[in-house]
Parts: C-alpha cells; sequence; structure tokens
C-alpha cells in the first residue's frame, strides 16, 4: 500500500524536478553597465524576417552587424525576427511585462502611441548629433517620429505609394501614357466605362489609402497643430475629391474591395491580370510580382496631380529605443550606423528604401525602379502623430465606407468624422 | 465503462451501496480526495486563476499596459461602458449567432457519423482519420483555404455559379455579415465534426451490445433502441460535447481574424476580435479585460446550467 | 458481437444489410470527400510554384509540381530545433496534464468531500476565460519564476491550460465505472492511489487516449503563450517558426502549407497509435466474461 503512494510522490516530484530544470535552464536579460568597455549585449526586435525571403535579414546578420561589431568591440548586437503580424502584440506584451529589447524597428504608427506612455527615449534630448543626422533624411519620414515636440526615434527605412498601371488596361482606355492629373482619370474613367476594367482600386479607406487623394487634392486632414479636424477634413475641397471617387465607385470603376469586401480579388492580383487599371502601391510589390506574375511590366508614375500636386503618404519603420534600455549608449551608437550610407545602401540591395535624398541617385543606380519613390517621397507627406492613430483609422474607414455604400452623404460623412477625430486628437 | 451501471440504470435497479463499515473507513481518509486534487489544482490556480483575477484586476481600472503604475481607478466604468457601446452588442450577437449555429450541427453530425463508424472493420480507421484532418489542421491554414474558397472567384461560386448554374452571378461572400458569417459558420463546423465524433466514438463503445440486443428481441426498432438504449448511455459524452462545444463557439477567435479581420467596417466583429482590438491595436487593456469578464461569465453561466438540465445526476452513484 | 443467436429463422438478413451497408458507405464517402477537400487543397498548393498560389480560377493539379516549398520549409534554419522543441514540450506537456487531470477527475468522481462542487466551478470557470486575456498576468507570473524563454516555462502553462477539460472529460467516464469495482479492491485491502492506478485509468483508457490526443495536438499547435514566452530561436516551436512564413506584405503560402503538412504528421501519428483504444468493442469481452 504505502508503496504505490511513494511510487505516486515519485512521479510526482520527478515531474516537478523536470519542469524546474528546464525552466531554470536560461534566464534572459544580462545587467551591465553602459560603457563600451565591459561587453555589451543589445537587442533588436524587427520583422526583416519579411516572410521567409531572407535577403533582408541575411543582410542584416551576416554583413551589417559584423560590421558594426567590428567598428565597435565590445558591443554585441543580437537581432530577434518576429512575424510581423505579432509584433505588435509582443511589444505590448512584453512592455507590460518589462522586457522590451533596447531597440525597435517600428512602425510608424506605434511612435507616438508608445511615446506617449513613456516607452521611448526621446532620441532628440539624448543624442547631441540629433538634429543633424535628422536633417540628413527626409522631412516626412523625419516627422513620422515627433510626439509633442519632441523626437522619439530616426528614420530606419522608407517607402511611399505611387501610381502603378497596367499596359493592357492602359490599351483598353485609348491611352498611351499613365494618367498624371485627376482630369486624366477623368478622361479614363469615361472610356472604361462599362469595359469590365475597374479604373483604381484600393483594399479600404483608412489614413494610408485616403491621405493621397486628399492632399492632392488640395486638402489636409487636420490643422497644422494637429489639434482639430472639423473645418480641415470635412472642407469643402475634401468633399469634391472624396465626392469624385465615390461617383467613379458608384459606376462601378472602383470594386468593393475598397468598401471591405474580402473576397473580392486584392489589387496584387487584380492589376497583373488587368482587372484593375491603376493601383496605388509600395516598393514592395515589384519583389512579390517577379515571384508570381514574371511577365507583368508595370508602368510606375507619381500619384496623379489634383489641385494639391501630387502628394503621397510617407511609410517606412523607425528606429527607437526603449526608456529601459539599459545600454543606451550603445545601442544609440547602432542608430548612428543605420543612418550611414554602408547600412543605407546594403539594405537598399534588399528591397528597403533609403531615408536619405542624399543617397537617391545611388539608389536608382542600384535599380531604377526606384526612382518613382524617391522622386514621390521628395513631397511625401506623414500621417497623423497620435497615439490614437488607430482608432482614427477606424473612425475613417467606417465613415467612408457609408459615403461610398451610399448609406449618407460624403459631407455627412466627412463632419461625423470630423467631430469623432477632434475627440480623439483631444485625447492626445 | 458504462458496463452494468448502465445495465443496472436501464433495469431500473438502483446501485448497490456500500456497507457500513465501508463507509466508516472512507470517512476517516478525509484526505485523499485533496491529495490527488492538489498538484492539479496548485498549478491550475497558480497559472490561470491567478492570471484570471488579474485580468478582471485590469478591468476596474483605466490601465496603462505600458506603465501600470499610471493606471487609474475607474471602478465599474469599463462595465458600463461595454453594455453602452453598439458594438459590443453586435459583437456578442454574432458570437451567440455563431454558437449556436455551430454547437447543434456539430453534435448531431459527430454523433451520427460515429454511429456509422463505431463498428470493426478495415476501412474504419482509414475513414475515422479522414473525419479527424480538419480537427488537426491549423486554424490558420483552414481559415484561409475557406476564404480562398469563398473568395469572389473562388471554388463555391465557380461550383454554383459557372458549373451547377446555381446561382445567376458570383455572390460576394465575404461583402456583407450574413454571408460572411455564413462562411465562418461553416468553417465551424466542417472542423469540429470530426472532434464530437470521437468523442461519441468513446462512449459508444461503452454501449454493450447485449442490450441493444435484448431491446431489439423485445421488438424495439433502430430508432427506439436508439433513444432508449444508446442516447442515455452516452449522455456523459453529450454533456461534455455540448458544454465544451458552446465555450468553444463563444469564443471564437482566430478564424474570424483572418477571414474577414471583423469587416466589413466590424460587422463580422466577434467578442474575441473586438477584444483584441481593444488589447493590442488601441491597447485600452481595461476596456478589454471588461469585455472578457463579460464573455467568461456568461460563457461560465450557460455552462452551469447546461450542466444542471442535461447531466443526469450521477452523484448518488459515489459514496 | 454477434447477433446469429437471435436471427429469426428463415428471415434473410443478407439484402437489408447489404442496403444498409451500401448507404452507411455512400454517406461515408460523401462526408469525408468534404472533410478532407479543403485538406487536399493544402496538399496540392503546397507542391505548386508561387505563381499558381491560390490562383483564380483554382488549380487543383499542381503544374508544374514541385518540391521547393518543402526544401524550403525544412532547410530553414534550426528548424530540426523547432521540430524538436516543439515535440519535448508536446509530449512531456501531455503526460503530465493526463497524469494531473486524471487524479483531479478520479477524486471528482470517487469521493464526497467538502468543496467538491466549488472546486469543480472553479475548473469550469477556468475553462470559460478566453486564453488571450490571461497572456499579460501570464507573462509576468513566467517573468517571476524564472520561466520566460524557456521549454520548462511552456510546459507549465501548456499544463495548466488543458487541466480543466481533460479533468471534466475523465471525470464523466470515470464516474460511470461501476463502484463495486472500486469496493472489491478496498475489501482486499487496496488504498486510494491502487484504485486509481490499477483500476481506474486502465478502465479509462478510452477517455485518457482521447486525452492524449487532444492535449498533445493543442500544445503542438499553440501559439499566443509562445509568442509572448519565447524571444529568440533557442526554444522557439513550430508554431512560431511557421508564422515567420508570413511576411509585411506577401505571404509563401506554398511553403506556409508545406511546413504545416510536415507538422501535422506527428499529430497524425498520436492520432493513430491511440484511436485503436476507442474503437473495436473493448468492452465486448467484459460484457460477456
Amino acid at each position: 500500500m504505502k508503496r504505490s503512494t511513494t511510487a505516486g510522490a515519485a512521479v510526482a516530484a520527478a515531474l516537478a524536478i523536470t519542469l524546474l530544470a528546464t525552466g531554470c535552464s536560461s534566464g534572459s536579460g544580462d545587467s551591465g553597465g553602459g560603457s563600451a568597455s565591459k561587453p555589451v549585449t543589445i537587442t533588436f526586435w524587427g520583422a526583416y524576417g519579411n516572410g521567409g525571403n531572407s535577403t533582408q535579414q541575411d543582410a542584416l546578420n551576416k554583413t551589417l552587424i559584423p560590421a558594426f561589431e567590428k567598428a565597435n568591440p565590445g558591443i554585441t548586437v543580437k537581432y530577434t525576427d518576429i512575424a510581423y503580424d505579432s509584433l505588435l502584440q509582443k511589444l505590448t506584451t512584453s512592455a507590460a511585462g518589462g522586457q522590451l529589447p533596447d531597440l525597435v524597428r517600428a512602425d510608424l504608427g506605434w511612435v507616438p502611441q508608445f511615446a506617449q506612455n513613456g516607452v521611448l527615449v526621446p532620441l532628440s534630448d539624448s543624442m547631441p548629433d540629433y538634429k543633424s543626422l535628422a536633417s540628413k533624411d527626409y522631412n516626412g519620414s523625419v516627422a513620422t517620429n515627433l510626439y509633442q515636440g519632441k523626437y522619439y526615434g530616426l528614420p530606419l527605412d522608407t517607402n511611399t505609394r505611387v501610381l502603378i498601371t497596367d499596359e493592357a488596361a492602359l490599351a483598353k482606355a485609348g491611352m498611351t501614357k499613365a494618367p498624371a492629373t485627376f482630369d486624366d482619370l477623368q478622361a479614363m474613367a469615361d472610356k472604361l466605362k462599362g469595359s469590365g476594367v475597374s479604373l483604381f482600386a484600393d483594399s479600404k479607406l483608412e489614413a494610408w489609402q485616403i491621405s493621397p487623394w486628399i492632399w492632392s487634392g488640395g486638402g489636409v486632414l487636420t490643422n497644422a497643430k494637429e489639434t482639430k479636424a472639423t473645418g480641415y477634413l470635412n472642407s469643402a475641397k475634401n468633399v469634391k475629391t472624396i465626392q469624385m471617387l465615390v461617383d467613379w465607385y458608384n459606376e462601378g470603376l472602383i470594386p468593393n474591395l475598397i468598401t471591405g469586401n474580402a473576397g473580392a480579388t486584392g489589387t496584387s492580383d487584380g492589376l497583373p491580370k488587368s482587372d484593375y487599371a491603376t493601383i496605388f502601391d509600395g516598393p514592395w510589390m515589384a519583389g512579390i510580382w517577379a515571384g508570381q506574375y514574371p511577365s507583368f511590366t508595370p508602368i510606375y508614375s507619381q500619384i496623379p496631380a489634383g489641385p494639391g500636386g501630387s502628394v503621397s503618404v510617407v511609410g517606412g519603420e523607425d528606429i527607437v529605443l526603449t526608456a529601459s534600455s539599459k545600454h543606451q549608449e550603445a545601442a544609440e551608437k547602432f542608430i548612428r550606423f543605420t543612418q550611414g550610407s554602408a547600412f543605407q545602401l546594403a539594405m537598399v540591395k534588399t528591397g528597403q528604401m533609403t531615408v536619405r535624398p542624399a543617397l537617391a541617385d545611388q539608389q536608382a543606380a542600384i535599380d531604377p525602379y526606384f526612382k518613382a519613390f524617391s522622386d514621390q517621397l521628395k513631397t511625401a507627406k506623414s500621417r497623423i502623430a497620435s497615439p490614437n492613430q488607430s482608432k482614427i483609422d477606424t473612425v475613417l474607414n467606417t465613415t467612408l465606407t457609408q459615403a461610398f455604400l451610399g448609406t449618407t452623404t460624403v459631407k455627412a460623412a466627412l463632419d461625423s468624422a470630423a467631430s469623432q477625430v477632434d475627440a480623439l486628437l483631444a485625447g492626445n | 465503462m458504462a458496463l452494468t451501471t448502465a445495465l443496472g440504470r436501464a433495469a431500473g435497479k438502483p446501485t448497490a451501496r456500500p456497507g457500513r463499515a465501508a463507509s466508516l473507513r472512507r470517512r476517516r481518509i478525509s484526505t485523499t480526495p485533496y491529495l490527488f486534487l492538489l498538484p492539479g489544482i496548485a498549478v491550475f490556480v497558480v497559472a490561470i486563476i491567478w492570471p484570471a483575477i488579474s485580468a478582471f484586476q485590469m478591468s476596474l481600472y483605466k490601465w496603462n499596459v505600458f506603465n501600470s503604475a499610471l493606471s487609474r481607478w475607474s471602478g465599474i466604468d469599463n462595465y458600463v461602458r461595454a453594455f453602452q457601446d453598439p458594438h459590443f452588442w453586435l459583437s456578442l450577437s454574432n458570437s451567440g449567432i455563431y454558437m449556436v449555429a455551430t454547437v447543434i450541427p456539430q453534435i448531431v453530425l459527430g454523433l451520427g457519423i460515429a454511429l456509422l463508424l463505431k463498428r470493426k472493420s478495415p476501412s474504419q480507421p482509414v475513414f475515422r482519420v479522414l473525419f479527424y484532418l480538419p480537427v488537426v489542421t491549423s486554424w490558420v491554414v483552414v481559415s484561409l483555404l475557406f476564404k480562398y474558397l469563398f473568395d469572389d472567384s473562388g471554388l463555391i461560386n465557380f461550383t454554383l455559379h459557372d458549373f451547377l448554374h446555381l446561382e445567376a452571378s458570383n455572390t460576394s461572400w465575404l461583402a456583407g455579415r450574413w454571408s460572411a458569417l455564413v462562411v465562418i459558420c461553416l468553417l465551424g463546423i466542417w472542423k469540429g465534426i470530426g472532434w464530437s465524433m470521437m468523442i461519441y466514438l468513446a462512449a459508444l463503445q461503452g454501449v454493450p451490445e447485449s442490450l441493444e440486443e435484448a431491446a431489439e428481441m423485445d421488438g424495439a426498432n433502430r430508432w427506439q433502441r436508439f433513444r432508449v438504449v444508446t442516447l442515455p448511455a452516452i449522455n456523459p459524452a453529450t454533456v461534455f460535447v455540448s458544454v465544451m462545444l458552446v465555450i468553444g463557439g463563444l469564443n471564437v477567435f482566430t478564424s474570424v481574424q483572418l477571414i474577414t479581420d471583423g469587416g466589413p467596417i466590424g460587422q463580422t466583429d466577434v467578442v474575441l476580435t473586438y477584444m483584441y482590438t481593444q488589447a493590442f491595436k488601441y491597447s485600452d487593456f481595461g476596456y478589454a479585460s471588461s469585455i472578457a469578464v463579460i464573455l467568461a461569465v456568461l460563457v461560465f453561466i450557460l455552462a452551469v446550467v447546461q450542466l444542471r438540465v442535461m447531466r443526469r445526476d450521477d452523484t448518488e452513484e459515489l459514496s | 458481437m454477434t447477433s446469429s443467436a437471435l436471427r429469426l429463422p428463415g428471415a434473410p438478413r443478407k439484402a437489408p444489410l447489404a442496403a444498409s451497408s451500401v448507404f452507411r458507405y455512400a454517406v461515408l464517402i460523401v462526408g469525408a470527400f468534404v472533410m478532407i477537400t479543403p485538406f487536399l487543397y493544402m496538399v496540392s498548393t503546397s507542391f505548386q510554384t508561387q505563381t499558381f498560389v491560390l490562383s483564380t480560377p483554382p488549380q487543383f493539379i499542381p503544374m508544374p509540381a514541385t518540391t521547393k516549398n518543402y526544401q524550403v520549409a525544412l532547410g530553414t534554419q534550426n528548424f530540426a530545433l523547432y521540430f524538436a522543441n516543439s515535440l519535448i514540450v508536446a509530449v512531456i506537456s501531455t503526460a503530465g496534464s493526463v497524469l494531473l487531470s486524471s487524479m483531479m477527475a478520479f477524486a471528482f468522481a470517487r469521493f464526497r468531500f467538502p468543496g467538491r462542487e466549488f472546486l469543480f466551478r472553479l475548473l469550469l470557470a477556468g475553462l470559460t476565460i478566453p486564453a488571450v486575456m490571461l497572456l499579460i498576468p501570464q507573462f509576468i507570473l513566467a517573468k517571476n519564476l524564472q520561466m520566460l524563454d524557456s521549454l520548462g516555462g511552456l510546459i507549465f502553462f501548456y499544463i495548466a491550460g488543458s487541466l480543466a477539460l481533460n479533468t471534466f472529460l475523465l471525470r464523466g467516464f470515470l464516474a460511470s465505472i461501476p463502484m463495486e469495482l472500486d469496493q472489491a479492491m478496498q475489501v482486499d485491502g487496496a488504498n486510494a492511489w491502487t484504485r486509481y492506478w490499477r483500476l481506474a485509468l486502465p478502465l479509462a483508457r478510452p477517455a485518457i487516449a482521447i486525452a492524449i490526443i487532444f492535449t498533445f495536438l493543442n500544445s503542438w499547435d499553440e501559439y499566443p503563450i509562445a509568442l509572448t514566452m519565447i524571444s529568440g530561436t533557442d526554444h522557439a516551436t513550430l508554431p512560431l517558426a511557421i508564422a515567420n512564413f508570413q511576411g509585411q506584405y506577401a505571404t509563401q503560402w506554398g511553403v506556409v502549407f508545406a511546413a504545416s503538412l510536415i507538422a501535422v504528421v506527428p499529430v497524425i501519428v498520436v492520432f493513430l497509435v491511440f484511436q485503436r483504444y476507442f474503437v473495436q468493442g473493448l468492452t465486448a469481452g467484459a460484457v460477456k466474461g
């Protein structure tokens, strides 16, 4: 009798020991001084893994980090790759648990939110050479790091949306050059009506999608200080621009992908198949199309100009330093390294555009196709620097979708959006 | 398993009760059950209950997930907000619709397939694996597959429109709330049938053939035999399957996130996708926790009610 | 299992049996077809080149077929390590969970004691809490217990997460084992642990088999907790690796499917091994004998 009880206890004990043994196998985090005299390891999280397309991660791990470590003996950089869709979740849980890395390759939209919550170090304060570093980058890209007068990061890589046109659809509209102005688009629309080819396609109505239209149409989303949207978002110019899109939608020239139909053909398939004549998209498409539609030759050109010119939206990633980092000096050295031409040009070769206009020519020499994007970046603007950027996107998408579906007028939708955005901007 | 107890129950005899000496003995060894429970309860309380209490605590604050010291007490504000939030009610109704639409087919079809597969024959293992395959395939993969199948130009439309000419034009399944819910529910049913089938297979093999044969001799037809002998014997399995499926149904998450991400414009949001958005997109953990707590309470009440109603009280067997 | 003793003299059984058999098989075949079609498509896609992945109209037979996706998946740095990590975690979690929950189920099914209903309801409550909400408190707990970024930490939380379901499942099955058998052992002088180990567990084999299959599957596929607790590649599990095939702008679905198919093999093996425990009239002998 006792034997079986002992046996049972032994099993349970063995289990517990196994748990503890494997559990205490590796702790994380090294304590350590901030100076470079003692060997220091800085951790860097990002999504360079790019879905298994390892060129970016290889460039980082095999070329760039070793180069940095050679030039900075005593500093080791440990890069951890995290699936892009899970990165924000992991950053949030890690922040809550006080286990953030030193450096993060952060999506632009995350910076204001993290900054507001004290997660990041204001580099404009802590780095004495911040101003000179930032001056070398595209204005729009630097602006994405701004929150309440301070800058919380530096641009790491950038991109923007340009107009991409399908040759076959262009021919169907009887045109030889990609549309360069709103009027060109209207002319193209008239010719494509009823042909089964959509004039333009996009997947949503958030800031990323709608800002190029609004800015090129001569309007703005908020006042300069980004404290008020009423009077700006619902201006007459914006009503006119959105109405133009809604009219095209009603004529069947914009597919219902834009109003949230997850089953509609995506832009990356619709353009090569000539279902769609034009889309807005970024430099990553070239690699994707090369794999899936090798014979497709898209035409890259500037966003069609409206009364406001041809203005697009800035995308990309910033490199940020977490406030919990114990190796700020070493981390800042790495940040400086990422701003140098060695890093920037090495990443250009893997498809990541440089944040420095001065390197645009060298970039174009590496691959001429980048020129359309770097030209567009000269005038591209950044989205609203609000910690509530996500909620603002939801507001825009919901109200504008209803305008497209016809349940409200464009003016009413923009009015509603503006008042909701006001509330969100006030909660800064 | 259900052996002589089932026999006893079916024949209307009460199960034997232990003699006096045995019950006296049992009353003396009162720590035994606790010893059996201790390791499991300990792990459970530390790893599940304690975090649940923390999560509940979050719901009473305007919680700052990045710096918890900055959280501000807000009492039941988050709960009031949830009850006044039309989008929360929409998401709750979507979860409820999904649950009702998927639980019943899974139980009925799972049991049906199990009945067909309970006998011994060489082809059985093959069929069992085939029906179990959807269960083991990851949600990420099957959600994508279903999204692809129901695409505007996907296989389903191709079959219904171009092949069978059952519909006039391609349906945009994912463009509207109800049609998208159909897709999501079909996925849930398809993926879950194998699961309930397995539970029922295990339960069915405990139903003694002799009982069925006895009933057959008494002249009962197939349906009567099923109703009188089989169903009661597999009642514990039905209870288990039903409770688990209700819990799982109201907690639907991954498939919705991957097929529609709650779209279009949030029309197919379920409680957990709405909660996830609040937590990880808007970093509003206080509100997200309150939504989770409301769902948990609702699910718990439903589970307790189900157990009360459906469970044949088998405590009289224990003494 | 034979019903020959009951056959009424002169009444032919063969013909109706054949018809119902045909019906049975027809339903099963149609059902199985519906069940596996998406799976077949997954297999087909895993052999397709990127150009044809998820193309419309859908292509069932991959032409040209390629094994490149499998090469990429298997050739991923550390794939064997991720596989091994997942295996260790799943096996130990399953063993631990089944052990602990069968002990708890035995207690619930066999004893009456103060707090029984309360503890049972507590377990039930654990089932109803959305796991996503527990991530941050669990992360902080793991940090305090020094369980971050370790397989042991994963095992701990996976066991905890499956206890309620397994206990619930096993309790129902254990409760229907007749008390007479227990009492017989008690009369022979067996204590509770012996009754548990020698009587309850063997008789509850079907339920235990199911618990093993389910717990293994859930541990093998688990993603949110692994994502939260594991950083870096040393202790990463397969689901993390597969998620990394999904890129920011595009996903190599062919590779994802190939990797998922490789990952599904152990789960199917576990199923095949343990499924024989809850089929083929194991109790037939027990009833007659």
